[in-house]
C-alpha cells in the first residue's frame, strides 16, 4: 500500500511514546489503518497510559488489547430473557443503544416513513451513561478547537431550547462560572474568550471580578479570585430528556425492544455490508445499523466487522444534595487546578439540577469494568471536597450518590458517521462529556447520514404522514398553578392522592409513568420518570405503596415488582399461605 | 369529610399529622373548645403505630402493655367522640402567614377532591420523623434491590404480609432494628447478625434482650457495614470492626445475605415547618420550643417526634396534649403569651440536649424536662442553675445515651424572675 511508509513512521512515533512512558513490554502493530497495542503490563494505570501514548499519532483509531494480569475486564452483561419475539423481523434501521443518542436518532429518523427499531439490553432507556450524568448542557468551551467535541457541543447546546419546547422537559439556562483560583488567572480571560469564539460558544462570555462572582453567587467560596462566566450553560434532567425522546419516537412509530442485546452480526459474503442481527430474542434483518452502544460501542463495531477503536471506561461519581440547598447555587461553578494531572476531566464542581437539588462532582477514575456503578469511600472522600466551593453546603445535606461510566476512546473525541469499511453501518461512538450537550446536533447529522445510505440503497425517503414532533409529558402537579392543579384533580382524582411526600408526587403521575408510550417497568423506572422516591427519605415511606400501585396497574403479583429489572425482585415471598390481595 | 370549595375552611387549631402526637393534640385542643382540623396524608390515622404490632406501648399512659394499633385505636376512639374535622389522604402543600402574625396561617391542602385553602389561627406540627437511609450513613458499593430501612421492612411484613428478605443483615441497633430482627425471625427469615457502630446498643435494653438474646442473634458492637455487593439483588455485605472511624484491617469480612435492613437513626420531619423559618435546635433537629411546645413562630406549636425523637409513645402523646391545649388557649387569646418573658435553657456537661429549650415566665406548676446524655455513665449529677443560683439538683444512676431521661422542674423556683438563663448540667459524680 502507498501509505505504508507514512504509517510506518507513525508507528515508530507510537513506539517512541511508549518507550518514553517506560512501557517497553507493549507491542504496537498496524491493524488496517489503526494501531493495535498488545502485550502485558503490570497495572491498569499502565494500560491507560499506553492507550493515551498511542493516541493522536494520526491513526484511524487506537485498539488497546493490552492484558493486565489479575485485572478482569468483564464482558457486557446480557439480559436473562430468551425468546423469539424478533425472529424474522425486518427493519429499515436498527439502532443499538437506548441512550440519549440512540433515542435521539430514532426520534429524528421517525420524521421519515421508515421502519425503525431500537435495541436496548437494559429494561429501560437511559440506564447507563445517559441516566448517570449531571445533566449539564455544557457551553462548548472545554473541548479543544477543531475536535468533533468542539464542533458539536455549541451546536447541540443551541438546539436544546427547541427540544425542550417540543418534548416538554424542563431546562434551566442559568450559565456557569469557571472560578479562578488565583489572581494571575485573570490573564487567561482573553485566551478563554478566544477559545469561546473559536468553538462558537454562545455569549457574551466574560471575565468576572471576585466581587462580581459574589454578586451572582453570594454563597460561593471566599477563596475564589474571580471567574469566567459562560451564560449559555444549561441544565436538564438527563434521563427525562432521553425518555422524552424515546416516547416521542415511539409515538411516531419506532419500536423499542428492551432487554434485547445485539449478540452477533451477519455480514454479506464479501464482508462489506450487514445483513442480519442476532439477538437474545431472535435474528432480524436491517438495511442500516446504527451503533450508539455507549461503553460497548467498540464491541458492536467489532461484531459488525469494523474494529478500529477501543473504549475505556472512566467512572464518575456524583453526590446529590437535598433540595433545600437550591437557593445556594444557581450556576455550575468549578475551580479547576490547571496543574492537575488528569487531563481528561473538567475537574468537577457544584452543579445545580433542574429539579432543585445540587450535585457535587463528577470524579474521574479509569475502570476495567464498564458496568461498574459502585461507589467507594475513597473516591467519595475526594468528591466531598467540592463542598468547599460553597459556604452553605455541608456533608449532612447529601441525600444520595451514584456513579456512571464514560465511554471514552483513546483519542478522547467522538467517533461519528458512516463506517469506512461496512457500507450500511454508522457509528455514534465514544460519546462522553460533552456528549449530552452535543446530542441534538449529533442525532440530526446521524439521521442525515443514515438517510443518505438508505437513498443509495434506493429506499425512498418520504416524510412520515402525521409525524408529531410534540410530546406532552406527565403532569407535574407540584409545579402547577393552584387553579390548574385543582381543575386537573377534579377531572381525575388520582392527581390529588399524594404518594411520595418528599417530592409531592401523586398516584396519577405514577400511574401515567406505568402506561406511557415507553412505560416504566420497575421502581427505579418510576423514579426516573416522575421522581417518586427521589427525595430525601429515598422511598422510605412510599416504596410499599409504589409496589402496590405497580402490582395493580401492571397486573402482576407484588413479588413480581422489581427495583431495576429482572433479578432485582423487592419482595421475596408472602408470609401467608395464600397471597393477600394487594391494597 | 367532604370538602366543599364554596365553604371557606376556618379553624382555631390545625393539627398536621394524625399519629400519636397529632391525635393527642387534636383531642386536647377540642377539649378546650377550639374548632379543630386534623390533616393526615395517609388513608387512616394512627401514624407509624399502625405497623408496630409488637407490644409495650402505653405502660405510662394506660398502665398496660398495648400493641401499636391498640394504642392508636384508643386515641382514634377518643378523637371520634369529638367534633374534630379529620381530613385523611390530605396533603399539606404550603403554609403562609395570613396577614399579620395574630391573624394566623393560610394552608394549601390537596386531596382527591381538589386543592383547597384553609385558614387557621394556630398550627400544631406533628409530622413525626423519617428514617435515615443507607446513603445518609455513607454505605458504598453497589445499589441493588434488598436494602430497606427498618420501617419499610416493618410496613412490608406487618401491613403487606411479605418478606423483604430471607437472609438479612441488620445495621444499627435502634429500637425498630431490634424489633425487626425479632419479626423477621418469627416470619421465617434468618438474621445473620446485627451490626452497631457504637460501643453500646442504641435501642432500649428490653428490646436487646427480647429481640436478640432470646433468638440467639449475634450483636456486633463497634462494627459496621462498609459496602454492599450484588448488582441486581443484595448478595453480600462487607462488614468490619471500626476503630476511630477506620476499619480494622483483619476484621473486614464478607457476609452473604439477600438483604440489608437499616436502623441508623431518625430525623424529625420539619421541612414544612422550616418554610416559616422558626429557630431550630441543631441537636434535636426540631424547633426550639417553650414549655407549651410553642416555637419561635407565633401560634405554631410542635410535638411528638417532629420535636425530638422519643423512646416512648406515652411521652409523644403527652407533648401532643400540651401543644394542643396551648394552641387552643392561644387561639382564644387565653394564653397570656404577651406578658412576661422567657428564660433560655442550655444543656451542658454530659448532656446532648434538654427540652424545652425555653421557659415562658412567670408560670405556675411543674414542667417536665427531657434530656439525653452524650455518653452512658453509671452515675451523674444533674444541676439546674438559674443566673448562677442552683435551683435543682438530682443524682441519676445508669444513664444511657439511648434512653431519654425526665425530671420535673417546679416553676415556683423562678418566683419574681421573668427570664434569664438556665443551665442544665450533667456532671460525673465523684466516685
Amino acid at each position: 500500500m502507498k501509505q505504508t511508509p507514512d504509517l510506518e513512521k507513525k508507528l515508530r512515533n507510537v513506539r517512541r511514546s511508549l518507550h518514553r512512558e517506560g512501557l517497553s513490554t507493549v507491542q504496537a502493530v498496524l491493524h488496517e489503518f489503526s494501531v493495535r497495542l498488545s502485550g502485558e503490563v503490570g497495572s491498569w494505570d499502565e494500560k491507560v497510559r499506553a492507550g493515551y501514548a498511542a493516541a493522536g499519532k494520526g491513526f484511524r483509531g487506537v485498539l488497546n488489547d493490552i492484558r493486565v494480569p489479575g485485572v478482569e475486564e468483564p464482558a457486557m452483561s446480557v439480559p436473562l430473557l430468551r425468546d423469539k419475539a424478533l425472529e424474522g423481523a425486518a427493519y429499515d434501521v436498527v439502532i443499538v443503544g437506548g441512550g440519549v443518542i440512540g433515542c435521539g436518532i430514532a426520534r429524528e429518523l421517525s420524521r421519515r416513513d421508515l421502519k425503525i427499531g431500537v435495541l436496548e439490553k437494559e429494561d429501560d432507556a437511559a440506564l447507563q451513561a445517559s441516566g448517570r450524568n449531571d445533566g449539564m448542557i455544557h457551553p462548548g468551551f472545554a473541548a479543544a478547537p477543531g475536535t468533533l467535541k468542539a464542533a458539536y457541543n455549541s451546536r447541540g447546546n443551541r438546539m436544546y431550547d427547541d427540544w425542550a419546547r417540543e418534548l416538554d422537559f424542563e431546562i434551566k439556562r442559568t450559565g456557569s462560572i469557571l472560578l479562578y483560583r488565583s489572581l494571575w488567572m485573570h490573564l487567561l480571560t482573553p485566551y478563554f474568550k478566544r477559545r469561546c469564539r473559536l468553538n462558537k460558544v454562545d455569549g457574551p462570555c466574560r471575565g468576572l471580578s471576585a466581587r462580581q462572582v459574589r454578586e451572582l453567587e453570594p454563597y460561593v467560596t471566599e477563596k475564589q479570585k474571580g471567574g469566567f462566566l459562560m451564560p449559555s450553560t444549561a441544565y436538564v434532567s438527563p434521563y427525562r430528556v432521553t425518555l422524552a425522546l424515546a416516547e416521542n419516537a415511539a409515538d411516531n412509530g419506532c419500536d423499542f425492544h428492551f432487554q434485547t442485546a445485539l449478540l452477533g452480526v451477519e455480514l454479506s459474503s464479501e464482508g462489506s455490508s450487514i445483513t442480519h442481527l442476532k439477538t437474545n430474542r431472535g435474528t432480524l434483518s436491517c438495511r442500516v445499523l446504527i451503533n450508539a452502544a455507549g461503553v460497548w460501542s467498540d464491541k458492536v463495531a467489532e461484531m459488525a466487522g469494523d474494529r478500529f477503536f477501543s473504549i475505556h471506561g472512566r467512572k464518575g461519581t456524583d453526590a446529590i444534595l437535598d433540595k433545600r440547598c437550591e437557593p445556594f447555587q444557581t450556576r455550575a461553578s468549578g475551580m479547576p487546578s490547571l496543574l492537575k494531572r488528569n487531563r481528561h476531566s473538567k475537574g468537577g464542581g457544584v452543579v445545580p439540577c433542574v429539579e432543585g437539588n445540587i450535585l457535587l462532582g463528577p470524579t474521574a477514575q479509569e475502570v476495567a469494568d464498564r458496568e461498574d456503578y459502585s461507589t467507594d469511600a475513597h473516591i467519595f472522600g475526594t468528591l466531598v471536597k467540592q463542598l468547599d466551593l460553597n459556604r452553605e453546603l455541608h456533608q449532612g445535606q447529601i441525600i444520595s450518590y451514584y456513579s456512571g461510566v464514560r465511554a471514552a476512546s483513546w483519542e478522547e473525541d467522538f467517533i461519528l458517521g458512516p463506517s469506512v469499511k461496512v457500507a450500511n453501518l454508522l457509528h455514534a461512538a465514544a460519546i462522553q462529556s460533552p456528549g449530552f450537550a452535543s446530542a441534538p446536533a449529533i442525532c440530526r447529522d446521524m439521521a442525515r447520514w443514515c438517510e443518505d445510505i438508505l437513498s443509495e440503497q434506493n429506499v425512498p425517503i418520504r416524510d412520515r404522514e402525521g409525524f408529531n414532533p410534540v410530546r406532552r409529558g406527565i403532569p407535574r402537579v407540584r409545579e402547577m398553578s393552584e387553579a390548574d392543579r385543582d381543575a386537573l384533580i377534579r377531572k381525575d382524582p388520582a392527581y390529588g392522592d399524594i404518594v411520595c411526600r418528599c417530592e409531592e408526587i401523586s398516584r396519577g403521575e405514577i400511574r401515567d409513568a406505568l402506561c406511557s408510550s415507553v412505560p416504566a417497568q420497575s421502581v427505579d423506572g418510576i423514579k426516573r420518570r416522575v421522581r417518586a422516591g427521589a427525595g430525601r427519605c429515598h422511598g422510605g415511606f412510599c416504596l410499599p405503596r409504589i409496589i402496590a400501585i405497580m402490582a395493580r396497574e401492571m397486573d402482576i403479583p407484588l413479588t413480581g415488582v422489581t427495583k431495576k429489572g429482572p433479578g432485582s425482585q423487592i419482595l421475596m415471598e408472602s408470609t401467608k399461605k395464600e397471597a393477600p390481595l394487594c391494597s | 369529610m367532604q370538602l366543599n370549595q364554596e365553604k371557606q375552611l376556618q379553624y382555631d387549631v390545625t393539627v398536621v399529622g394524625g399519629g400519636p402526637a397529632g391525635m393527642a393534640a387534636a383531642i386536647a385542643a377540642s377539649d378546650e373548645g377550639a374548632r379543630v382540623c386534623l390533616l393526615e396524608r395517609e388513608e387512616k390515622i394512627g401514624g407509624i403505630l399502625k405497623q408496630c404490632i409488637h407490644d409495650g406501648f402505653g405502660v405510662l399512659r394506660f398502665s398496660e402493655q398495648l400493641t401499636g394499633p391498640e394504642y392508636a385505636w384508643r386515641y382514634a376512639q377518643e378523637l371520634g367522640r369529638r367534633p374534630v374535622d379529620v381530613l385523611t389522604r390530605t396533603f399539606l402543600t404550603s403554609i403562609e402567614k395570613n396577614g399579620s402574625s395574630r391573624d394566623g396561617y393560610l394552608l394549601k391542602i390537596v386531596n382527591s377532591q381538589g386543592l383547597s385553602r384553609l385558614e387557621t389561627r394556630t398550627l400544631v406540627m406533628a409530622m413525626g420523623c423519617r428514617e435515615r437511609t443507607d446513603r445518609q450513613v455513607f454505605i458504598h458499593g453497589e445499589r441493588p434491590a434488598g436494602i430497606f430501612t427498618a420501617g419499610q421492612a416493618q410496613d412490608l411484613i406487618n401491613l403487606k404480609g411479605y418478606l423483604p428478605g430471607k437472609r438479612c443483615v441488620i445495621l444499627g441497633s435502634g429500637d425498630i432494628g431490634l424489633i425487626m430482627a425479632q419479626r423477621l425471625t418469627l416470619e421465617g427469615a434468618s438474621v445473620e447478625g446485627l451490626y452497631e457502630i457504637g460501643s453500646e446498643p442504641s435501642g432500649l435494653n428490653r428490646n436487646v434482650s427480647q429481640c436478640l438474646e432470646d433468638y440467639g442473634i449475634p450483636l456486633h458492637l463497634n462494627s459496621t457495614v462498609l459496602e454492599v455487593q450484588g448488582r441486581k439483588r443484595v448478595e453480600a455485605v462487607t462488614v468490619a470492626r471500626m476503630e476511630r472511624g477506620i476499619p480494622v484491617q483483619d476484621t473486614v469480612r464478607t457476609v452473604p445475605c439477600d438483604s440489608l435492613i437499616l436502623s441508623v437513626g431518625l430525623i424529625p420531619e420539619n421541612e414544612m415547618l422550616q418554610s416559616l423559618a422558626p429557630q431550630m435546635d441543631e441537636r434535636t433537629r426540631g424547633p426550639r420550643v417553650n414549655q407549651y411546645m410553642e416555637t419561635s413562630c407565633p401560634g405554631v406549636f410542635s410535638c411528638g417526634n417532629a420535636l425530638h425523637v422519643n423512646d416512648l409513645v406515652d411521652y409523644v402523646s403527652q407533648s401532643g396534649e400540651t401543644a394542643g391545649r396551648a394552641a387552643a388557649l392561644y387561639a382564644s387569646n387565653r394564653s397570656g403569651g404577651d406578658r412576661g418573658g422567657e428564660a433560655e435553657l442550655t444543656a451542658a456537661g454530659n448532656l446532648s440536649y434538654v427540652l424545652p429549650q425555653k421557659l415562658r415566665l412567670p408560670a405556675e406548676g411543674a414542667v417536665p424536662l427531657f434530656f439525653r446524655v452524650n455518653k452512658s455513665a453509671p452515675r451523674g449529677k444533674l444541676t439546674v442553675t438559674h443566673e448562677g443560683t442552683v435551683i435543682l439538683e438530682k443524682t441519676f444512676r445508669w444513664l444511657k445515651a439511648a434512653e431519654m431521661e425526665r425530671l420535673d422542674l417546679d416553676l415556683s423556683v423562678f418566683s419574681g424572675s421573668n427570664g434569664g438563663s438556665v443551665a442544665v448540667r450533667m456532671s460525673e459524680e465523684g466516685s
